[in-house]
């Protein structure tokens, strides 16, 4: 595969255009040609095709498409460019079973297929959605440490520390990113899970100083190291640090991607191809030991929509078909804790990614934008339905999840936001409610009558 | 050519993407000795008013709006020259300092609100992404700007939102700005809770709510 070097080489001496010619003259042209080549097409009545066919072409259009447009540097103004070969060379050596944990809490996330049996990897928290205190943090984080399925977690972003509002990029950034280390290491000793791979790295971290600086205390290298890239295709030298730093220390890179359903991408169709393409990227750029997708919509800022869905399960299709390198979906629900709707959303989003072929990472809620805005509950939840629907076939949870869009597709625009963790759980325990168990039961009964198989 | 047919064309030229038609019917209009006010009033700003309702229902998307601001802009290149000959000027609506706050690179959705500001009329100066609460101050006073407009898209950078209006309250400056804040993480409760004059949820609110605060501004400017 290309060297790290040869990439960071790439992105001073590949040719230069500015970023708005990058969006407009390179990215969405090349991209809409592609839609057209290959003939993909959006089915709203479908949201999980079952046509290999057209997951085929939706890969071929994606590899196309990244050998067209390669990742645009934002700070040199490069375009960091790869062949054909180079591309086919790197999805043949990309990484296929990385090892995530320490002792027994140590596993391979494996790359699954479509309609597989294989089980689901389970990464489930928070998102680095917002925690308004070090308390409440711990508590979550115990409570996803107490989750059967649990494989990896991810932790919410501290605000506050020792009661102090957190300014990014400031010291009090670097010291927030230090306490989150301790903290989430902390949580899940606590609930005898010492060895449990924290996933998302140092969710309170902005900056690279800030997640370089948190990990010295309590981060291994066999966590996972999540690096965002920037939409459309695009990096920067911060993000470059930050995998420089990962890679010398025998680290896993998770290469979260973000395709924008109405922003350069267009539609479904051109989503699909931008999230096969960020697949790539996520090997040669990001020297990713897996990638982590969430495909949102820009109005709705969620990926429980019917074109982002349908985007989700035909891209994820594509990759697992078509490439080993392992493909984790990030659930971005609209609605907040303790609302009927979340059980939904989540549902929804979790069928069509694992009988579509991947895993996922389940979150909190409310966008991930509301503090305190998610639970437990939402990833426990979102385990429990993946392990029920492996196996399953498309065409059978196709009519399934058109059921359940039904439930609150017209509710997108304006979600109900919900409770905070503190409302609907016990922070002492990391329980939940009463209530809130009513509600998971009536959830869960309910997708039982639809056909799914829960395993407890 | 009538006149009708010269707005029209202003008017389909944004709609349909096409600069060159922009362009030419500007030429046209004035070879006609037209009222290019008139023209950018019923033709351009009519064309974007449609582009940017199509965006909201995303019949269309990003690159259009953008593509279709890029029409408007270059007809505006052929239109200014013209007002200033004829002794007009295009009255702005305000002037708007825009930018993402500081530790925060995301900038997909502020860029949208400051091409539609500025195609609505506001005289806009966007900062670009991770821009200090210093910069912000230093721009809007060097630019006698109306409006600072804040974007934030973490929990942790949304805070300089707030900074930048404590600096103003207590250097007794609030009232001088017309403060606008806008990202995922903010609402309505955080502009009130900051102390900020209005919250956009989404562009085309974020539109809305700088004409209106601009206006009632002129108001109270008006009545002393």
């Amino acid at each position: 595969m290309v060297s790290f070097e040869e990439v960071i080489n790439r992105t001073l001496t590949g040719p230069y255009c500015s970023e708005k010619d990058y969006n407009l003259k390179v990215f969405v042209p090349k991209l809409r040609k592609v839609v057209k080549k290959y003939q993909i097409k959006y089915d709203p009545e479908n949201p999980i095709p079952s046509d290999d066919d057209l997951a085929d072409r939706v890969f071929k259009a994606g590899v196309e498409l990244y050998a067209n447009v390669g990742t645009y540097c934002v700070d040199t103004g490069r375009i960091i460019q790869f062949t054909k070969e180079e591309i086919q060379e790197a999805l043949a050596t990309a990484p296929s079973a990385p090892v995530f944990g320490e002792g027994k809490d140590a596993k391979p996330l494996v790359t699954r297929k479509p309609e597989s049996d294989t089980p689901p990897w389970c990464f489930l928290g928070a998102c680095g959605a917002g925690v308004s205190n070090e308390e409440i943090f711990i508590s979550i984080i115990q409570g996803y440490g107490k989750i059967p399925f649990v494989d990896s977690i991810t932790t919410p972003s501290l605000t506050t520390f020792n009661g102090i509002p957190i300014h990014a990029g400031s010291p009090s950034e670097i010291l927030a990113c230090i306490r989150t280390a301790i903290l989430a290491r902390e949580g899940l000793r606590r609930v005898g899970k010492p060895g449990l791979p924290i996933m998302n790295s140092i969710a309170t971290a902005v900056s690279d100083a800030g997640k370089i600086a948190g990990s010295q205390f309590g981060l291994r290298p066999s966590d996972g190291w999540l690096i965002g890239a920037m939409a459309e295709m695009k990096v920067n030298l911060e993000r470059l640090n930050e995998i420089a730093y990962v890679l010398s220390l025998g680290g896993h890179v998770v290469a979260e991607t973000a395709p924008i359903l109405g922003g350069y991408c267009g539609g479904p169709e051109g989503v699909a191809v931008t999230n096969v393409a960020y697949h790539i990227q996520s090997i040669l750029v990001y020297r990713g030991s897996c990638q982590d997708t969430f495909p949102i919509h820009i109005k709705s800022s969620c990926n429980t929509g019917r074109g982002v869905l349908w985007a989700i399960s035909i891209s994820n299709q594509a990759i697992t078909l078509n490439s080993h390198f392992p493909l984790l979906n990030i659930s971005i629900i609209a609605s907040g804790p303790m609302t009927e709707m979340e059980f939904y959303e989540t549902a929804a989003h979790v069928i069509t990614s694992i009988v579509s072929g991947g895993s996922i990472e389940s979150c909190g809620g409310a966008k991930n934008v509301c503090i305190d805005h998610f639970t437990p509950m939402m990833p426990r939840w979102a385990s429990e339905i993946a392990y029920a629907v492996v196996g399953m076939e498309r065409a059978d949870v196709n009519e399934i999840v058109k059921q359940i869009i039904r439930k609150y597709e017209n509710n997108l625009s304006n979600p109900p936001k919900g409770k905070k963790y503190q409302d609907c759980f016990n922070i002492k325990t990391s329980e939940p409610n009463r209530e809130y168990i009513a509600l998971y039961r009536k959830a869960k009964k309910e997708l039982g009558d639809y056909g799914l198989k829960f395993k407890y | 050519m009538t006149k009708e047919r010269i707005f029209k064309d202003l008017f389909s030229a944004v709609v349909s993407l096409d600069e060159e038609k922009g362009v030419r019917a500007a030429n046209e209009l004035i070879k006609e000795k037209l009222d290019p006010l008139e023209g950018i009033e019923k033709g351009l700003s009519e064309g974007m008013k449609v582009i940017g309702e199509k965006f909201d229902k995303l019949e269309v998307f990003l690159p259009e709006l953008l593509m279709a601001a890029d029409v408007f802009n270059s007809t505006m290149e052929v239109l200014g020259p013209e007002i200033l000959i004829r002794g007009k000027k295009v009255e702005k609506k305000g002037t708007v300092v825009i930018g993402t706050v500081k530790g925060d690179i995301h900038e997909i959705g502020k860029d949208i609100v400051a091409m539609l500001l500025e195609t609505a009329g506001f005289a806009v100066h966007n900062l670009g992404k991770d821009i200090s609460v210093s910069t912000f101050l230093e721009q809007a006073k060097q630019l006698k700007a109306d409006i600072i407009a804040m974007s934030s898209l973490l929990t942790t950078t949304m805070l300089a939102q707030k900074e930048l209006i404590d600096i103003l309250k207590a250097e007794k400056k609030r009232d001088k700005y017309t403060i606008m804040i806008g990202g995922a993480p903010t609402s309505q409760a955080w502009a009130d809770e900051i102390g900020a004059d209005g919250y956009g949820k989404t562009a085309k609110d974020a539109v809305s709510l700088a004409l209106k605060l601009v206006s009632q501004k002129r108001e109270e400017e008006r009545d002393g």
